[in-house]
């Protein structure tokens, strides 16, 4: 039993919900009414875009074609990652997309193999989806992974540079402010693996059900793609502050005050 | 001859346009004890931070054994010399656990021992129990006190002392000071406004008497 087919009259009603929001935002002067339709547009756009080109790329299924694509969300992953945590994009980018390239097309490509045991590891209908799922929740764990490391050894610097005074090497000295900022990283994560199927239905295997799987199949590709996912977040975390600290400290041991935004210092 | 440890020559240093320390040199000796006055703002602990390679001096050269303080230095010097801050900043975490960590540092090693520890802890005051506290809720005196515990514990015979002792009593503070003086091989260069340090064997410079920017 497929999913039923969504019209485009179906589709107006679903926008007509949004009504909802728009007056509670009038009336309590919310000031979300712009952003709204803002977010609600690009969103429409966006997947409509997408929703042409998957439909292109999975009739052809070309394998250059559909690594070219996964990179290209790897990019888009990169940098709005380094948007999100008020660091400049040039001495990060470099770390950062080697990172997102590295842990996440490892992983997805052993969950290809391994899990799904498709012939074909670049399998459009099987790469693009489940790349994305594992990007995003790489891109989530990622802005608070940096963003906290960053921002903590900013707040911190006299407890940094003492470390150091003390004779820690850099890496010896960065490593509270690494376990740190991992653990915030991961601890969404492993609270949505706990709460699995208890708050709600994780989104894949809702689809699934929707599309006609059954719920067993579906649970049993939602426990490997959370595993995924968290073995992806994790590592693609760690490896972009471990690359990054390359690139953004000096040979003295020192954070490069200019990676910041706004500069706070004196 | 004795060796020369530290050499600033002719240093100086703007933050942005204004210029903090103006031509500033000293010479210590192996075994030297300098103790380095002026009024707040006039860059003394900037000094220190030159040495550790955090600060970099605008004007001037520093030496280091005789050897221009470049990062390579910097990170020798972070091994070989105590440095005890203004405010000892350990973090979160129990005293014990903390000071763990620092014996886990590759140059620290083989530095670690519950003796010496012990016989520290009585010496400066510190109960028992504090190796158990969170760092963070100690009192001023107690992570100054800390702070110096860890610059003895590391064994080495330099010291870099940022007012080490201006949060401890009269008492502690002429036990602290003692201690330090007890060893004349060992090379002390002092920022403080504490009288105990004030003594025979110490040799007293001023900074910044005459500077008004």
């Amino acid at each position: 039993m497929a999913s039923p087919d969504i019209s485009i009259p179906s589709l107006i009603l679903c926008f007509l919900l949004l009504a909802v929001p728009l007056v509670i935002s009038y009336r309590v002067k919310l000031n979300v009414v712009g952003k709204t339709i803002n977010s609600v547009s690009r969103m429409t756009v966006q997947l409509f875009l997408v929703g042409v080109f998957l439909t292109f790329i999975f009739e052809l299924n070309n394998r250059v074609l559909n690594l070219a694509w996964l990179l290209g969300m790897v990019t888009v992953a990169s940098y709005t990652t380094i948007r999100n945590v008020d660091l400049k994009m040039e001495k990060l980018f470099l770390p950062v997309i080697l990172s997102f390239t590295a842990a996440n097309l490892s992983v997805l490509l052993y969950f290809n193999e391994f899990v799904l045991d498709l012939g074909n590891l670049l399998e459009a209908r099987y790469l693009i989806p489940i790349g994305g799922m594992i990007l995003g929740n790489s891109l989530s764990g990622n802005v608070v992974g940096i963003g906290e490391f960053y921002e903590d050894i900013r707040r911190n610097e006299n407890r940094y540079l003492y470390n150091l005074s003390l004779g820690a090497s850099r890496y010896e000295a960065l490593l509270p402010y690494i376990r740190k900022s991992l653990r915030s990283a991961l601890r969404p994560t492993l609270a949505n693996i706990a709460t699995a199927g208890l708050v709600f239905l994780p989104g894949m295997m809702t689809g699934q059900i929707l599309g006609g799987a059954s719920p067993l199949l579906a649970i049993k590709y939602q426990i490997s793609i959370m595993i995924t996912i968290y073995v992806s977040t994790t590592l693609s975390t760690t490896l972009s502050i471990l690359t990054a600290t390359q690139a953004t400290f000096d040979e003295f041991g020192l954070v490069r005050k200019e990676i910041y935004k706004e500069n706070k210092e004196k | 001859m004795q060796e020369e440890i530290i050499k600033y020559e002719n240093i100086g240093k703007f933050f942005g346009s204004k210029k903090v320390i103006s031509d500033f040199s000293i010479r210590i000796l192996r075994g030297g004890k300098i103790l380095l006055r002026g009024k707040s703002g006039t860059g003394k602990s900037t000094l220190f931070k030159m040495l550790l390679g955090f600060e970099k001096p605008s004007e001037g050269l520093l030496y280091y054994r005789g050897k221009p303080v470049n990062s390579q230095v910097a990170w020798e010097i972070r091994k070989e010399v105590s440095y005890v801050s203004q405010d000892t900043d350990l973090g979160q975490g129990s005293v014990k656990d903390l000071l763990d960590e620092i014996f886990t540092y590759l140059p620290n090693r083989e530095k670690r021992s519950p003796e010496k520890l012990n016989t520290l802890m009585k010496e400066f005051e510190l109960e028992k129990d504090t190796l158990g506290k969170n760092f963070e809720n100690l009192s001023g005196g107690e992570k100054q006190r800390i702070g110096i515990l860890i610059a003895l514990m590391l064994g080495r015979d330099i010291f870099l002392l940022d007012e080490a002792t201006s949060a401890l009593d009269s008492e502690l503070k002429k036990r602290v000071v003692d201690h330090f003086l007890k060893h004349e091989d060992w090379t002390l260069f002092v920022i403080s406004h504490d009288k105990e340090w004030e003594r025979d064997e110490v040799e007293i410079v001023e900074i910044g008497k005459d500077e008004f920017s």
